[in-house]
């Protein structure tokens, strides 16, 4: 590759990155902008730039500093990444590589409970943790996800198993391999791309899930994020729109790092797992 | 697995439907003893704040009482109490809106406080016109947590520069045609529309009602306007539109009554028709340079009326209503309580606790309290609470406008269709 | 391993067992079960229950709070015939769906394939082209996104500079479906991240291979890339559209959750959501649910159907 050519390559990737960061920037930038001029400005740059807004939510939000808020979060989403791993792939292995009576009505039925609105099972779901007295608690927000709950990545791995060529289980299979083990020492170590996804994106959409966490969490003491996020959010009389930015922006933190830290195993995962054969 | 499941889903469904009937009947009273109370309200960190101060002085004084309280944004409040309530985990105390006042009691979710009115509820020092927003039926489901009226809060910076007088002093009044007339002086003088367009809100078409002797509802439930009258308001609106005397349909459709989308705070209007319990969250998002005037009238009435901006009302569901009843006495009637709640939900309800409160007011308080003084007499009896179904009316009202101000159905069409889904909406 | 592409239904079917192959399998069934357990438990538990619960109450008047009245099919019957905004939010959603999904993959592909190289600085460019979905949709992005789509906002000073005077896109009705397309587009992390892995897992040799024979880089990705990434486009594809059906948050937010303006960003979940839990109707919401649920369902077997045709899975290559 020719210097001219990769420096084509780096400008046009950094063309698109500044339109799509755009809005990303004027959050940030935003968090740094006075109450006034919050709401007031559409402006990218603050007129007048001010700490004040990180200031008041290290101060602490409701009753707790927002440290407290950051460690719910961390965990439900670690309990959450760590549930979905585990029985997700379990179940992708049996509906990808099995053969049991009912796979395809099951995996029919898997797919089905991706298409159902959230909205109505809603209720019917609360009642159930109700009557299992795990209403204001965690559990609500991790058990679903150690029952393979989230169809989603299921399938992701389902389809990630089927592309994978069947001599290497068969290989295994004739050096003595049951189907734990084909699991175990073939299919596991060749999912990693898959399991990297997985863990990546349940980490961030726990860590921003508001709509469970609301219905699930009464307790202040036990709110997460996005739950403290809106304390700063009022209809009727002054939001601090300021501070919700600065706790948005603060937010990002942890996930940032988080994708940066483990989108390396996804190329490293793939560039170590031996598919040429 | 096909057995298993159906046998298991069979159980819960049963076990769903058998808990939501039970659980529409009474709930029961339990006997003295320790009691824990659950209070929920929706509403920014300063009221939380002193709610929760408010609840400690509560406790300290009724030691056997424990109250665990929860608060949350406006939108998300009402979909974690319905699905709490629903599931049948609702709170004892909760707060409630205009809307859902009647929402809620007519659904039979609120418990009649009647039986406790003179005992541990005292309502005396209460305005009886303020409690007519918490009847349904005649009977009081839910108690005013503040008192808030019409008003139009404006920046006089505009109305000065184009010359333009609105009426302020105690017993002044002006017509809608003088409010139409300044509204487009001010807008043909500045770059600012003179006030936010307020065809929206079905709230301030019932003060318009009230000044004809209508009303949104009549007091048995049914719809208390007709297609025509609606017609006849929004036509008047709109020929201040033209002229820019009331904000373009880009900056209209974008109203949903909170501060920080409003015209004034915007920058996008010289004034705006709101409820006077917003005036300190205007005073904070804009500054404290805003004035209150009334609302025009083009007969003796003011139409303006004594509203509760938010109420508490008290689960039907509860196995303490007797404690969340005292709870609620002493939030409304304490004077320790008021001192602590102070405006947060409006001027206080009592009226004991008001004077007190008002007598120390600043700021944005001061000036709600100054306005109430000077309407007093102008300030009628609240408006009855509004019926089950009412929150879709309120919605297919500001929808139906949205089609109006971009010009895709003529007036009269739309407010026929108004009609048609109000009475759709009343009847189901 | 051939380049053909094969007729494979999603789920493969089983071959003609040998008797040897049989006994195999008897004892695999169990061990799968074994596998399935955490799913079977959740659906059993926390699935299949309140489904049934839902498809009940869809045939009832249902207010949330007062046990609900067996009305048989008379939601369903209002919907199809009494509710104009029902098919006016079914309309808006088909276009939201028909708009956004193609143009969010054909994003998140040519992203991936332009970041599908090992280059210095990659791993930060990945991230940064995360870095939007990171954000979710809270009400800090749906201010941000109005500070960007509302009259004289960004988009609007850039297209007034050149003569396109459009006006706010969010305040507008003829646009306002537009911003939350945009929103959903700018949003293509997951499925970037999901054909980069894809793209990762194409062997080197079949790009030499085709090279050798001489084949240009469009020839290259019409018969190396696209077959061999076609289970993850069908993933994506797939995921994509029954997301695009259920989106909620975002209209939820950047609207206030009202749809507007005139009901322009009323999604068939948000207004399902409405009558629901505004308008007390979770009888009607339930149908409607239904209704949503039956389509997206037919949609999806459809392209299974079709992906017998144009998708290639190297583990059933025997």
């Amino acid at each position: 590759m020719t210097l001219s050519k990769r420096l084509v390559w780096h400008g046009l990737v950094v063309a698109v990155l500044l339109v799509l960061l755009y809005p990303v920037v004027w959050l940030v930038s935003t968090s740094f902008k006075p109450a006034t001029e919050v709401i007031s400005t559409l402006a990218l740059l603050p007129r007048d730039p001010t700490g004040d807004n990180y200031a008041e939510v290290f101060d602490g939000v409701g009753e707790f500093g927002v440290l407290h808020y950051f460690w719910n979060s961390v965990v439900i989403s670690v309990g959450a990444v760590v549930g979905n791993v585990l029985s997700c792939s379990l179940a992708a292995y049996a509906f990808g590589r099995l053969h049991f009576r009912g796979r395809g009505p099951m995996f029919g039925f898997m797919m089905i409970t991706i298409m159902l609105p959230q909205h109505v099972v809603l209720i019917p779901q609360y009642v159930i943790f109700q009557q299992m007295d795990m209403v204001n608690t965690f559990w609500p927000l991790v058990l679903p996800k150690f029952l393979a709950t989230d169809a989603f990545f299921i399938f992701l791995m389902v389809q990630f198993i089927r592309s994978l060529p069947r001599e290497l289980d068969e290989a295994a299979t004739l050096d003595g391999c049951g189907p734990v083990g084909v699991f175990r020492h073939v299919i596991l170590p060749l999912l990693r791309p898959a399991l990297i996804t997985t863990a990546i994106f349940t980490f961030i959409w726990t860590w921003n899930d508001f709509f469970s966490q609301l219905i699930y969490l009464n307790d202040p003491e036990k709110f997460t994020l996005p739950l403290a996020l809106q304390l700063f959010i009022d209809q009727a009389t002054q939001s601090a729109f300021g501070p919700m930015f600065a706790m948005s922006v603060l937010a990002l933190l942890p996930i940032g790092l988080f994708f940066l830290a483990f989108q390396r195993f996804l190329v490293d995962g793939v560039a170590t797992s031996g598919l040429k054969g | 697995m096909g057995r298993v499941s159906r046998r298991g889903a069979a159980g819960l469904l049963v076990g769903l439907l058998s808990l939501t009937a039970a659980l529409s009947g009474c709930g029961n009273e339990s006997a003295d003893g320790p009691v824990t109370l659950r209070f929920v309200w929706w509403g920014n960190e300063d009221r939380a704040k002193v709610t929760r101060a408010a609840v400690d002085a509560f406790q300290q004084r009724n030691p056997d009482i424990k109250v665990e309280t929860e608060y949350s944004g406006y939108d998300a409040y009402f979909q974690k109490l319905s699905t709490q309530v629903a599931g049948g985990a609702g709170p004892d105390l909760l707060q409630l809106d205009r809307a859902t006042v009647g929402e809620y009691a007519g659904r039979k979710v609120l418990a009649d406080l009647g039986e406790y009115t003179g005992k541990d509820l005292g309502l005396d020092k209460i305005p009886a016109n303020l409690l007519e927003g918490g009847k349904v039926d005649g009977k009081q489901y839910a108690v005013a947590a503040g008192a808030t009226t019409q008003m139009l809060i404006f920046d006089p910076t505009h109305f000065e520069a184009a010359g333009v007088r609105v009426p302020t002093a105690p017993g002044e009044k002006w017509t809608w045609a003088q409010f139409a007339e300044a509204m487009t002086q001010v807008g043909a003088a500045g770059q600012v529309s003179g006030t936010t367009d307020f065809g929206w809100a079905v709230d301030w078409f019932e003060v318009w009602l009230h000044q004809r002797g209508k009303a949104l509802y009549t007091p048995d439930g049914k719809l208390g306007f007709t297609a025509e009258e609606l017609a006849g308001y929004w036509e008047m609106i709109g020929a201040m539109r033209s002229d820019k005397g009331v904000s373009p349909a880009e900056v209209t459709t974008k109203m949903d009554g909170s501060v920080q989308n409003s015209g004034i705070v915007t920058r996008q209007a010289a004034s705006e028709i709101g409820y006077d319990s917003a005036v300190t969250g205007y005073f904070g998002a804009f500054g404290p340079n805003l004035e209150l005037a009334p609302l025009p009238s083009d007969v003796a009435e003011s139409g303006m009326a004594a509203m509760p901006p938010v109420s508490f009302a008290v689960s039907q569901r509860s196995k303490h209503k007797a404690a969340a009843v005292k709870l609620l006495d002493f939030l409304v009637n304490d004077p320790e309580a008021g001192k602590l709640l102070g405006a947060s939900r409006g001027v206080p309800p009592n009226e004991e606790i008001r004077a007190q409160v008002c007598s120390s007011a600043e700021g944005g308080s001061k000036a709600v309290c100054d306005y109430e003084a000077a309407q007093q007499d102008k300030i009628g009896p609240a408006f009855g609470a509004w019926p089950t179904g009412s929150s879709a009316i309120k919605r297919d009202f500001q929808r139906t406008y949205d089609d109006v101000i971009f010009n895709r159905v003529s007036v009269a069409d739309a407010a026929e269709r108004v009609v048609q889904d109000a009475e759709q909406s009343l009847g189901s | 391993m051939t380049q053909s592409v094969l007729t494979r239904p999603p789920v493969p079917a089983d071959p003609p067992p040998t008797p040897a192959a049989r006994g195999r399998r008897r004892r695999g069934q169990g061990v799968a079960y074994l596998f399935l357990s955490p799913w079977i438990i959740g659906a059993a538990l926390l699935t299949i229950g309140p489904m049934v619960a839902s498809l009940y109450l869809s045939f009832t008047d249902y207010d949330l709070f007062e046990a609900p009245t067996w009305i048989g099919v008379d939601n369903y019957v209002t919907m199809f015939t009494g509710d104009e905004r029902f098919w006016h939010a079914a309309w808006t959603t088909t276009e939201y769906v028909l708009v956004s999904v193609p143009l969010k993959l054909g994003l998140a592909l040519a992203v991936a394939m332009l970041l599908n190289r090992a280059r210095k600085g990659v791993g930060l460019y990945r991230s940064a082209f995360y870095a939007p979905s990171l954000l979710g949709a809270s009400v800090s992005v749906a201010l941000a996104w109005r500070a960007m789509f509302s009259t004289d906002g960004t988009v609007d000073r850039v297209l007034s500079s050149v003569g396109l005077d459009l006006g706010g896109w969010v305040d507008q009705p003829q646009y306002a479906l537009l911003t939350l397309v945009a929103l959903a587009v700018w949003q293509f992390g997951a499925p970037m991240v999901i054909f980069l892995a894809g793209l990762k897992q194409v062997p080197r040799e079949l790009y030499e291979a085709a090279a050798i024979d001489g084949a240009g880089p469009g020839r290259r990705f019409l018969s190396v890339t696209l077959p061999m990434l076609s289970p993850v486009i069908l993933f994506n594809l797939v995921l994509e559209t029954i997301h695009a059906f259920q989106a909620f948050t975002g209209a939820f937010v950047v609207s206030s959750g009202r749809g507007g303006p005139s009901d322009s960003t009323l999604l068939y979940p948000l207004y399902l959501y409405q009558r629901g839990f505004t308008d007390f109707r979770m009888g009607y919401a339930s149908a409607m649910a239904w209704v949503l649920l039956v389509v997206v369902a037919v949609l999806t077997a459809l392209v299974f159907r079709s992906a017998r045709r144009w998708v290639f899975y190297a583990g059933e290559n025997r």
